[in-house]
């Protein structure tokens, strides 16, 4: 036993045994995050339970089921269900019933007992909607131009609603969107003018003019798009939901209309890998608990690539002067810890200071020295996604000196001697030759401060996210790149659908499927920054003193 | 006593008298030169004149200075805080430590070379012609000539024309020290500084350094610090002698080998310490 003691082996199990937890957690946490995320874009079986309740009533229940738990049987002695002798607990089961317009709640909870036939009929239907969520039932007829015609027309009509909504969308957002802006900012260039006196009587006719072409042009579009409206209204699908109630649905209503129970397993996996890429590419809606996320990945990404931008430079040259100009004395050192400190404050406080100072201070001044024609409506002197990317940079500074400078400090003087003894100067040894190898350990500096950057939410939620941004902050009118601009971020959005909503039950399978979302994001940014890494430390690798 | 080559010693070409030289005969005149680490005197009131064109060996125990020395000839020591020094080294008659001097071009014409390997982590061409793109060449056939010259004098082409562009860490530890003399000389220095070049290598590496020496003479004033007492016999023509911070004795090569003035040359040539 000594021997073995001696033989340092209890500290080899020790550490593989610590090397294990921490793998099995991890691991741990992405397959609860993945299964629970993916499972929400399988498409499942809509079941129909015949149900008999406490009070002898029967009712037909259609929906999928989306939970099963055990609850204890006293929890249930109101209800006066017979238990066979010996059993104390209830399965129940968690059944998204959707008809959000018949009733109040998407879910409902069926006790097993009470069930007396479960079925999976074939003609069984789910329709995705635009607006109250699922629709579980089945169709009864297909109106074209008010006439009744046959449930074979389906698919075309879906097709044919689909492509006028695209073009809707288009018009909407790209055509109507583009003259709205040219409008705003024909009205901010006159009102700058008036604000400066240079407003003359021929400019404000110019002005007029423009505007009202753009005003034409807009009444044009707009009548184009009541067209389509038009068309898009005129068939509907008459359905009859579980209890026996005949709902019509418009067909501009509809996204999409599955027999979940027909499709094969080929069918499904189709199906399911064109959710998720639905559920990437495409908006929110219902107050974000249905659609997908694109405007909060866009927005993630792009204010982590934004702060990337800002505290690389920074991080790195406050290190060299740390490490490389500053004397060795007692303010260097205490500068020193002081960054290190940094690290260590909560992220709300930065989100506080990023508030007070850069919201409301510095773009406060900027708005009254440049924008002065939009005020009181400010332009920079609200949340947006620049002052979210410089807080974050403030946050993460200390992480990246802090790595640089280890890196700094590991380059062998030899470096720098055959440097200087060429006649370099101390800038040029650090410009060719320091910063080259030095550039594995920024890499590595830059990857943790994407890393914490990505996942931090808090501070964010005062300097620029918010629940629904109306536009991304990257678009197709000048100057293209908006850093005014509010934005949405997939943290902020697990938050938002998490506790937020209204319907938390139905959004539960979207948390896990934006927090799977969200770390394959961050896992994707991190690996291309640690292949960047690698490939610098191939380059530059030491030599082997 | 050490059997010096007579090889060596025939080949010393012109005999200098060291202390009676003509101006234009000297490299360098380093007079009353101190040295401090802190509290810590390095050198003491060392005064020399190394002569131009001939190899200049600096002999002594661990910690006598000898490095310390050659660092002061191209102000590598500049980048110790701690330390101090006064005294004067002349080069073309200007003293290195006077008051307006540019470090950077003084180093471009006091060329060095290391005791361990020390390329860049690049290839093996922008080793060469990193001095060179510093002094502001950036021509790619002047630079393709120098690298072949530079190449050539360190007698390290033939091995590595081939493979120019290359990571010069792919080399072996002589070539690499061979790479470092040609990144040296590509600059065209006036003094070749070698502080024991040859100390991390293996015996047939050093070999052919201290052949390469021999070449490097007929370009550069080379002044030399070893380890190693046969080195300084077969490659220098003037040693000198130093102990303790001190300047013990400094004559040609054939002289302090065979009849050493001191009593403590004897003592540290014959093997006594050391």
């Amino acid at each position: 036993m000594n021997n073995w003691f001696k033989s340092g082996s209890p500290w080899v199990w020790l550490c593989a045994g610590g090397v294990s937890i921490s793998l099995i957690s991890v691991l741990g946490l992405l397959w609860l995050i993945a299964s629970r995320g993916l499972s929400y874009f399988w498409p499942a079986e809509i079941v129909q339970f015949n149900v008999l309740d406490e009070h002898g009533v029967k009712s037909v229940v259609i929906g999928e089921i989306y939970d099963r738990e055990r609850i204890p049987a006293q929890q249930l002695a109101h209800t006066q269900i017979k238990l066979p002798a010996g059993q104390d607990t209830v399965e129940r089961l968690l059944v998204k019933t959707g008809n959000r317009e018949l009733v109040s709640l998407d879910f409902r909870w069926l006790l097993v007992p009470q069930i007396t036939k479960q079925s999976t009929p074939e003609h069984l239907v789910v329709i995705e909607r635009r607006s109250n969520g699922n629709f579980y039932g089945v169709i009864e007829s297909l109106i074209l131009e008010g006439e009744k015609v046959e449930l074979s027309q389906l698919p075309e009509l879906l097709e044919r609603v689909e492509h006028f909504q695209e073009q809707i969308e288009t018009l909407q957002k790209t055509d109507i969107g583009a003259i709205n802006y040219q409008l705003e900012r024909l009205r901010l260039k006159e009102r700058k003018h008036e604000l400066d006196g240079t407003l003359t009587v021929e400019l404000s006719l110019s002005f007029a003019k423009e505007v009202n072409e753009l005003k034409t042009l807009y009444s044009q579009l707009e009548k184009k798009l009541m067209a389509l409206r038009q068309e898009i209204a005129r068939d509907q699908l008459l359905v009859r939901a579980m209890d026996g109630q005949i709902v019509t649905l418009n067909f501009e209503d509809i996204l999409a209309v599955t027999f979940n129970n027909q499709l094969t397993t080929i069918n499904k996996i189709s199906l399911f890998f064109s959710q998720i890429a639905g559920f990437i590419v495409d908006d929110p809606r219902e107050a974000n608990t249905e659609g997908g996320v694109f405007p909060a990945i866009f927005g993630t990404v792009l204010m982590v690539l934004l702060m990337t931008v800002i505290v690389s430079p920074f991080g790195v040259i406050a290190a060299i002067y740390l490490h490389e100009y500053a004397g060795n004395n007692a303010l260097t050192k205490l500068l020193r810890i002081a960054v290190i400190n940094l690290a260590g404050v909560p992220s709300i406080v930065y989100g506080v200071f990023g508030l007070g100072f850069f919201v409301y201070m510095v773009g406060g001044s900027l708005d009254q020295l440049f924008y002065s024609e939009t005020l009181p409506s400010p332009t920079f002197g609200t949340p947006g996604v620049m002052w979210s990317a410089i807080t974050l940079a403030i946050l993460t500074l200390p992480v990246v000196i802090v790595s640089t400078e280890e890196g700094l400090s590991r380059i062998p003087s030899a470096m720098r001697h055959g440097s200087l003894a060429l006649g370099a100067t101390k800038a040029e040894t650090l410009w060719r030759i320091i910063l080259p190898i030095a550039s594995p350990a920024i890499m590595t500096g830059i990857i943790l401060a994407i890393a914490r950057a990505a996942g931090e939410v808090a501070p964010l939620m005062l300097v620029g996210v918010v629940k629904m941004a109306p536009n991304l902050p990257l678009d197709g009118n000048f100057p293209f790149l908006h850093l005014d601009r509010k934005f949405m971020h997939l943290g902020f959005h697990i938050y938002d659908v998490g506790f937020q909503s209204p319907n938390v039950e139905a959004a539960r399978p979207l948390v896990y499927a934006t927090a799977f979302l969200l770390i394959t994001i961050i896992v994707a940014l991190n690996m291309t920054a640690v292949s960047i890494r690698n490939k610098l430390r191939e380059k530059y690798k030491m030599l082997e003193h | 006593m050490i059997s010096v080559t007579p090889n060596a010693l025939s080949d010393s070409p012109n005999k200098i008298d060291l202390s009676n030289m003509k101006p234009e005969q000297i490299a360098l005149d380093i007079k009353g030169l101190n040295l401090h680490y802190g509290n810590k005197q390095a050198l003491q009131d060392i005064t020399m004149s190394i002569p131009k064109g001939q190899v200049t060996a600096f002999i002594g125990p661990s910690g006598c200075g000898k490095s310390t020395l050659l660092r002061c000839i191209n102000r590598m020591n500049d980048l110790v805080d701690i330390c101090k020094i006064t005294g004067e080294i002349n080069l073309h008659g200007e003293n290195i430590y006077g008051r307006h001097v540019d470090v950077a071009a003084l180093r471009r014409k006091v060329g060095m070379v290391f005791q361990r390997p020390n390329p860049f982590p690049k290839s093996i061409y922008e080793n060469v012609v990193y001095g060179v793109r510093i002094a502001g060449e950036n021509n790619r056939r002047n630079l393709d000539d120098i690298v072949e010259k530079s190449l050539k004098s360190a007698a390290l082409w033939n091995e590595v024309k081939d493979r120019l562009h290359e990571s010069a860490l792919g080399l072996s530890g002589g070539q690499q020290q061979r790479l470092v003399i040609a990144r040296a000389i590509a600059i065209e220095p006036e003094v070749l500084l070698l502080d024991e070049p040859t100390s991390a290598l293996d015996p047939i590496s050093t070999l052919t350094i201290e052949e390469l020496i021999n070449d490097l003479k007929k370009q550069f004033t080379v002044v030399i610090v070893t380890h190693n007492m046969q080195q300084a016999a077969r490659v220098s023509d003037q040693t000198a002698f130093m102990y303790m911070g001190d300047l013990i004795e400094y004559s040609d090569t054939n002289t302090l080998f065979t009849t050493p003035v001191k009593k403590k040359t004897e003592d540290y040539i014959t093997g006594r310490y050391g």
